[in-house]
């Protein structure tokens, strides 16, 4: 039984939290020799918005450093409070006092690179480019040009470089506040798949489905995220990704139904995923269903920190290969939005071969199995907490394909 | 050189793309009519700038560059997606900057005048986004390859577009405006002291996406009438629950057609105060008169200073607050934090949509009190799609 939102203990996160996101930035960046770490202005996620993922992914350092929509930070690596610059009317618990933009954002984030006596400094910028810990999707970065533009026009004796890895790497890691919030988001998402179980039939409008799931999910917490939903027959090619609720479009018989059902709790992104099929299963799938069952409880086992993705990725890229099958990894990390490192079929995370597996790494684990003859795929996944013990999934749910009939 | 197509990318996204060829034509001819008028070789939309490119293709993201001499535009897009509008744009995994560069270099700007929309804020569009919205990485790239061509601030030559709407546009208005409405109905029907605060945020939100908005998010406070600085909830509360005398102000948004609007009316769940009665009254005074206001031809300088003006001589403050209808981030802006100053001698059109709620307060800003919606400017004044009675509702 999860609680309703009106008996929500959780207020938000607490200042030791701040703290320790803040100290594991400044140590990192002092240990790469900026002498400040720069989070600028970055263009909002309704204008960048790449996927979903990504859109939210924009300010995403900010809210990691602030818990603010909307803000710039400059934070010192030598031990000096952060400067927080914002347009939002009032600070929270974490950043009390707020410099207000002032005629530009340009101009007010140079005013106080300079006030933090950083003219000549060599200045870490994150968000400038993707990295292998965030932004993972935004190849261009999401840094807004004519506000950074213009600090660089007015800090010309600064060096400028990009910091994105450093601010990437103390999101990677989890805290135990951020992984309860993480199992909470699980909870609400395996929620709204419940849901979904309960009322995808054939005739069924698509739309009031996707309203009821996402409904269901705000009524227990979760900020909105919007579902990706796919539906079809199976065997017409790559079935139709919506991420509204459509219009005029009702479930029928021999349905798959796909989706990635997220939930945003505690400003994370949560998300549990789960293949769904309006009527009986058939034969010929079942083998890839079962492979892909086994290959993500084996994944679950190889999932050990301290050592680099390399090996993990070959074993789970070759699991299906000796069940007759074929897996591909597709995997990704959790967090404020774009979340990485980021292996999917379109980029099989080549560049991140070299990157370590930690404990407190949260990913969403939905390795795809498909036939031999590729004549059917299938994924199934959930958030998962990397231990000294392996991958512990933060809901429990059971691999497989629900078959409605 | 053309750009070629990546092998690979995502799951082409299906977006609502409804409206028509002809309203393509429209919008695309406008544009280039007005970047041809101040100069401008070409209007290119870049990667960021996704609300234009969205009004300009129809495509959930996209990048396009327009030129002035009457060819046809190139369009980039994701996730293999095109649409009627654009039926085959150059498509792109998650590399934009390169074929950015590519697209105007093919159309010969290499040395050419390049209005870029989105560069800054603007007057009528992107109007909060005061430093712009363009992605930095990929636009000092693309600047990189054309090192001959100037590249400006067109954000104005697009927005004016946006500013007026067609026929087509403005029954996608009246739509959003039923749908934020009906939201609005199952707020005063469900809040009750002792309502799950997040309960009822999530049946609202549902009540719109139910009747197919695209989500936006849904603004409440639910503090006790009186409370100074009511917390503001851009997602569900927690460990909230209505309480006696709770003040639910809201901004209720809905899209349908793109076409984002907004209705607002504070529910009381008590009884009216005598000393807010007054002031409710004087709202509607401002409201209505205002509204004779809106007409072809004000300046919105007339307009901000009849209304800010009106409280004065009755001892309250009034102020001006309206903003566009439309794609996102429409404007003009008129509000207490944004003054308008660079827009009032902009002449109100028809074909215009504002979202139009005024603000009364006491004189020491202790009461205040806004509601309202969207309205069309006709021919000779403007009509009203905001149809619910005026004032605050009483939930006893």
């Amino acid at each position: 039984m999860m609680e309703s939102p009106a008996d929500i203990k959780w207020t938000g996160y607490s200042l030791a939290e701040r703290d320790w996101r803040w100290q594991r930035v400044c140590d990192d960046a002092a240990k790469a020799g900026f002498d400040c770490i720069f989070v600028p202005l970055c263009v909002d996620g309704r204008n960048l918005h790449l996927s979903l993922e990504q859109a939210r992914g924009t300010r995403s350092d900010c809210r990691f450093l602030t818990q603010l929509e909307n803000a710039a930070v400059i934070l010192p690596t030598d031990g000096r409070k952060p400067i927080i610059i914002s347009d939002q009317e009032s600070g929270n618990d974490w950043i009390p006092e707020l410099r207000p933009v002032d005629g530009s954002w340009g101009t007010s984030m140079a005013r106080a690179l300079i006030d933090a006596g950083m003219e000549r400094a060599r200045i870490g910028v994150s968000g400038i480019r993707r990295s292998l810990y965030t932004h993972g999707r935004a190849y261009h970065g999401v840094v807004n040009h004519s506000s950074y533009a213009e600090v660089l026009r007015l800090l010309p004796n600064a060096t400028f470089d990009n910091a994105t890895e450093v601010v990437g790497h103390a999101r990677y890691v989890k805290s135990e506040e951020q992984i309860a919030c993480l199992r909470c988001g699980s909870a609400i998402a395996a929620a709204g798949i419940d849901k979904m179980i309960e009322l995808a039939r054939p005739g069924m409008d698509e739309g009031i489905l996707y309203t009821s799931v996402m409904k269901r999910m705000v009524e227990l917490g979760s900020e909105y995220y919007p579902m990706a939903f796919y539906s079809g027959l199976h065997g017409g090619g790559r079935l139709p990704r919506f991420e509204d609720p459509t219009e005029g479009r009702t479930l029928r018989p021999m349905y798959r139904i796909a989706n990635e059902v997220d939930a945003v709790f505690g400003g994370l992104i949560a998300q549990e995923q789960q293949p769904i099929f309006l009527g009986p299963i058939p034969d010929e799938w079942k083998t890839a269903i079962d492979v892909q069952h086994d290959l993500y409880y084996a994944a679950l086992e190889h999932l050990t920190p301290g050592q680099p993705f390399a090996e993990f990725m070959d074993f789970v890229n070759g699991f299906g290969e000796k069940r007759g099958a074929k897996s591909i990894m597709l995997m990704h990390g959790r967090g404020y939005g774009d979340d990485g490192p980021l292996f999917t079929p379109q980029n099989r995370g080549a560049r991140n071969r070299d990157v370590l597996i930690e404990s407190g790494n949260v990913f969403i684990v939905k390795p795809i199995v498909k036939t031999a003859d590729d004549s059917f795929d299938t994924s199934w996944g959930g958030c998962v907490l990397v231990t000294d013990k392996g991958g512990e999934p933060l809901v429990k749910r059971t691999p497989g394909m629900v078959s409605i009939t | 050189m053309p750009w070629t197509t990546p092998a690979a990318s995502g799951a082409t996204v299906h977006i609502w793309n409804g409206y028509s060829l002809a309203e393509r034509d429209r919008r695309w001819n406008a544009v280039r009519a007005n970047a041809a008028k101040a100069g401008m070789d070409c209007i290119f939309v870049p990667l960021g700038n996704g609300v234009d490119g969205r009004y300009l293709t129809q495509l959930r993201c996209s990048a396009m560059v327009l030129p002035t001499d009457g060819r046809a535009p190139m369009v980039i897009a994701d996730r293999r997606s095109s649409n009627a509008w654009v039926p085959e744009p150059w498509q792109t995994g998650r590399e934009w900057a390169e074929p950015m560069g590519e697209a105007l270099l093919d159309l010969g700007m290499q040395r050419a005048r390049i209005g870029v929309a989105g560069l800054k804020g603007g007057s009528v569009s992107h109007c909060t986004s005061i430093d712009g919205v363009v992605n930095h990485t990929a636009f000092e790239y693309v600047m990189s390859k054309l090192p001959n061509a100037t590249f400006e601030d067109a954000t104005d030559l697009v927005g004016v577009v946006r500013y007026v709407k067609s026929d087509e546009e403005i029954s996608f208005v009246r739509q959003s405006t039923e749908v934020a409405t009906a939201g609005i109905d199952e707020l005063i029907k469900l809040a009750r002291p002792g309502v799950d605060a997040g309960v009822l945020y999530a049946d609202v939100l549902g009540r719109l996406i139910e009747l197919r908005s695209e989500y936006f998010p849904l603004a409440l406070t639910i503090d006790a009438i009186g409370t100074e600085k009511p917390k503001r909830y851009l997602n569900p509360p927690l460990g909230r629950r209505l309480g006696p005398n709770a003040l639910i102000t809201n901004e209720v948004n809905a899209i349908r057609g793109a076409q984002l609007t907004q209705v607002c009316q504070p529910i009381l769940l008590g009884k009216i105060p005598d000393a807010w009665k007054p002031l409710i009254e004087l709202h509607k005074e401002v409201y209505e008169a205002g509204l004779a206001m809106i007409k072809p031809g004000t300046t919105f300088g007339a307009l901000t200073e009849f209304v800010n003006g009106f409280g004065v001589k009755r001892g309250v403050k009034t102020v001006v607050q309206l903003h566009g209808c439309g794609y996102g981030d429409d404007g003009p802006l008129l509000s207490a934090r944004s003054r308008g100053d660079r827009v009032r001698d902009l002449r109100i059109e028809k074909g215009n949509t504002f979202v139009w709620k005024p603000i009364a307060m006491t004189a020491d800003e202790k009461i205040q009190f806004s509601c309202g919606g969207p309205l069309i400017v006709t021919d000779r004044g403007c009509e009203t799609l905001f149809k619910r009675e005026h004032g605050m509702v009483s939930v006893i």
